[in-house]
């Protein structure tokens, strides 16, 4: 199946791509949308491995939310581009001799403990037909993985403890509304009615 | 299960091939028909006449992002709710007790930020 | 799965039960009452133990026991880690609610963070699954880095939160790069199982050494050792002191629990490889450590370096693989973490009126101004710096044993004379307590529980040096040694 192929290499360069565009681009606001790009092609290649719903949560949350939020920060806080380029050459040399180190590093493990040939990981024979990930993902997780997931709550639960404990701070004399007593509020406390004697008009 | 996906291929490709047209035409149209005369004035930022005051970009409040950070948090929890439902037939009364036990951490989590506040626009 | 089995999780389900119950119970006091949260927090760590202890799951000898698919595990040394965490965690809370009244920081967010820090602590030492080995770290680390910008008006403190952040998410990073790797060429997250699978699969897979080689990577950031110890000296500093106390001694035991849970139950095959770099990064530490800490003039930043250092030694114990070798790694990150709370909780005591006492020079006279205090501050430097009788004399000294009855000579004698180095640091801090002149002669106040848990602290620095062949072995018998 050639489509396969090709939409596979399509996607997979595409994807190459935007990665390697996250981190040229000056602008933050394009590394931003590059990683986007990036993001929605591995999703493309998860539906490719029929992982549909890990691939339609990679879109709805990456894409949808996360990198919103990173947009909205990127856009919103004040950052200065130049400064951040300040120490670029100085640390090239170093990050430059890391990046080389490693590389030789992983080059030499290839080489002498044998290479990835194509055939030692061949792609996952094709699911029958009426199989879908999503009911094969909830099969396990509620299962054979419950302690991760009821973990995973408790990591959510803490991020939001931690998120308002860092940022939420009352400030004297902000003005809120608090519509329970603004819906319970009696005539009394509003009008006042003041009783007084009929004066008669000047000048008449 | 790929096969289903394949209007959603041919969708992808229409749009793109279409973007590039527009776009490209657009440019090529834009040159030949176009005046080009760029000015220095024309593309500096216009602020009703004055010199900009500040940059464009500016500190936000940082309660914005609380607000940001609280939707993503519970829009992952709704995430895992898909799945569940799919096949909650076959785990019974099993499941729901681990999603039970799941949502209660998540509203405990809710009435914290209620009840804190955070909720609230002061 | 039946029900029997998931009761094995009861401590944790305690501990996530009282966190919950002290998050919403804080939102129904007042400042004036908030002393109720502190007491909540100390009864959960006491239940918890009961809890742990009064475990009956031992069939046949055998201390072993699995739950949630065979995804949690309780055994042995899981179960001394936690009651160790439990106790060290009762002191850090009595030294933190002296220390949060001073600072005026007396929110209850430092109790709920910590306390589902300490669930992470739980699970990642009862992980018997890759993913519960990655989701017990992000439960401690994401609690951690909300507890270093604690203080949020500290410009130190949020720049160390943002670096502890960072290069804690890369080091995740690395760990999950790591395990994907070990995923693809076992096919499987279940540790007995990838060793099963390592066995089949041989050791010299690419994809296991690789792995393998960002797993260590990823440990030893989350350890802090060098050539990944940077953010331990800006965020044991940048940190609140209370903060500081609590992450220089809880996680230790998990992160050593990760690292027997990774490398022993999972990947032992691939032992001649993962040892030899550890030993490249228990050497690095144990010299690095020990020469930057002399330069130090801050206390917390000395005691950060001394960290790295001691972490070394851990690794130390690990890498010859031997059932000796982990206990006495086991032992040592015990008697560091309450070395480590001891050292801390006396900073927490000089710090008055909401100046914290960071400086070396602070310690200056410390035997006029109260003798008590400086005793135990020395019996705790005595202790980091190896000195026979005192308990932390005999952690190093099992370590080096470990080693050289595997033959790492070289390795031995690299250790014994850095810690020498290393003595010169901490005995700089005896010499100021005791001969020299105080900078200030305000008097040391401190509550009842505080001046009865640092000196318990530090008695046990002595107590447990004299009666140390017990707790060693506890340690040994967990490894079957």
């Amino acid at each position: 199946m050639p489509i396969y192929e090709i939409v596979f290499y399509a996607f997979s360069l595409v994807m190459l791509a935007g990665a390697v565009g996250v981190i040229t681009v000056r602008n933050p606001v394009y590394a931003a949308l590059c990683l986007v790009l990036t993001f929605f092609s591995a999703s493309a290649i998860w539906m490719l491995l029929e992982a549909e719903f890990l691939a339609i949560i990679l879109i709805v949350v990456y894409v949808g939310a996360v990198m919103v939020l990173f947009l909205f920060v990127v856009m919103m806080l004040d950052i200065n581009v130049a400064p951040l380029k300040e120490g670029f050459i100085r640390y090239l040399p170093v990050g430059i001799l890391v990046a080389a180190l490693m590389a030789a590093e992983l080059l030499v493990l290839i080489w002498s403990k044998g290479r990835f040939e194509a055939g030692a990981y061949p792609l996952p024979a094709p699911n029958p037909e009426e199989y879908s990930n999503t009911k094969a993902v909830g099969e396990w997780l509620f299962t054979n993985y419950l302690l991760a997931f009821e973990v995973a709550g408790v990591i959510l639960l803490v991020a939001i403890i931690a998120a308002v404990a860092l940022t939420l701070r009352h400030r004297a004399g902000g003005h809120r509304q608090n519509p329970s007593h603004q819906v319970r509020v009696e005539r009394d406390e509003r009008v006042r009615l003041v009783k007084m004697k009929p004066e008669p008009r000047q000048g008449s | 299960m790929l096969a289903e996906y394949f209007p959603v291929l041919v969708f992808l490709a229409i749009s793109v091939v279409l973007g590039a047209i527009l776009i490209a035409t657009g440019g090529i149209l834009g040159a030949l028909l176009g005046h080009s005369q760029p000015n220095s004035e024309k593309s500096s930022p216009y602020e009703c006449g004055f010199e900009a005051f500040e940059d464009t970009r500016s500190k936000f409040d940082v309660r914005y992002y609380l607000v940001a950070i609280l939707f993503i948090i519970f829009d992952l929890e709704i995430a895992f709710f898909i799945p569940w439902a799919l096949v909650l037939d076959k785990l019974g009364v099993f499941g729901l007790a681990a999603m039970t036990i799941f949502v209660l951490e998540l509203i405990i989590g809710f009435f914290f930020v209620w009840k804190k506040g955070a909720l609230e626009w002061e | 799965m039946n029900s029997t089995n998931m009761l094995l999780a009861a401590p944790e389900l305690w501990v996530m039960v009282m966190a919950c119950v002290i998050l919403i119970v804080d939102l129904y006091l007042g400042e004036e009452r908030r002393g109720i949260i502190h007491m909540l927090a100390i009864l959960t760590l006491v239940f918890a133990a009961i809890i742990t202890l009064r475990a009956d799951y031992a069939a046949d000898g055998v201390r072993e026991a699995f739950a949630f698919n065979g995804s949690y595990i309780r055994d042995t040394m899981g179960d001394v880690l936690k009651l160790f965490s439990f106790l060290i965690l009762a002191i850090v809370y009595t030294y933190a609610k002296f220390c949060l009244r001073q600072f005026r920081m007396f929110r209850a967010d430092f109790y709920t963070l910590s306390l589902f820090a300490l669930l992470g602590v739980m699970l990642l030492i009862s992980a018997n699954s890759l993913v519960m080995i990655y989701l017990g770290l992000e439960l401690i680390s994401l609690s951690s880095y909300a507890l270093v910008a604690f203080d949020r008006d500290s410009r130190l403190g949020s720049e160390a939160a943002i670096k502890y952040f960072v290069l804690g998410s890369m080091a995740s990073g690395m760990l999950l790069y790591g395990m994907s790797m070990i995923y693809g060429a076992t096919g499987t997250m279940d540790l007995g199982q990838v060793a099963q699978a390592v066995r089949s699969v041989g050791s010299d897979d690419p994809l296991l050494v690789f792995g393998l080689v960002f797993l260590v990577v990823g440990l030893a950031f989350k350890l802090g050792v060098v050539p990944f110890h940077m953010w331990i000296p800006d965020v044991y500093q940048g940190a609140p002191v209370v903060t500081t106390l609590f992450i220089s001694s809880v996680p230790k035991m998990a992160a050593f629990a990760m690292a027997i849970r990774l490398l022993q139950t999972g990947l032992v095959d691939m032992q001649a490889d993962w040892s030899q770099m550890l030993s490249i990064l228990a050497v690095l530490s144990i010299i690095l450590g020990n020469v930057a800490a002399i330069a130090q003039t801050n206390i917390k930043r000395m005691l950060a370096y001394s960290t790295i250092s001691h972490m070394g030694f851990v690794l130390m114990g690990l890498l010859p693989g031997t059932a000796m070798g982990y206990g006495a790694g086991m032992f040592y990150v015990i008697v560091y973490s309450l070395m480590s709370a001891a050292g801390f909780g006396m900073v927490i005591l000089l710090s008055a009126r909401g100046v914290e006492a960071e400086k070396l020079d602070d310690f200056k006279g410390l035997n006029q101004r109260n003798s008590w205090y400086a005793a135990i501050m020395a019996m705790v430097m005595f202790s980091m710096a190896g000195v026979p009788v005192f308990v932390g004399f005999f952690a190093k000294w099992m370590v080096i044993k470990a080693a050289l009855d595997a033959g790492l000579m070289w390795l031995a004698i690299i250790a014994v004379i850095f810690s020498v180095v290393g003595a010169f640091y901490y005995l700089r801090v005896v010499k100021l307590m005791y001969f020299d002149e105080p900078l200030t002669e305000a008097e040391i106040d401190a509550p009842v529980d505080f001046r009865a848990a640092i000196s318990l602290n530090g008695i046990m620095m002595i107590g447990l040096g004299i009666f140390s062949s017990s707790l060693i072995a506890v340690c040994m018998a967990s490894f079957g040694a």
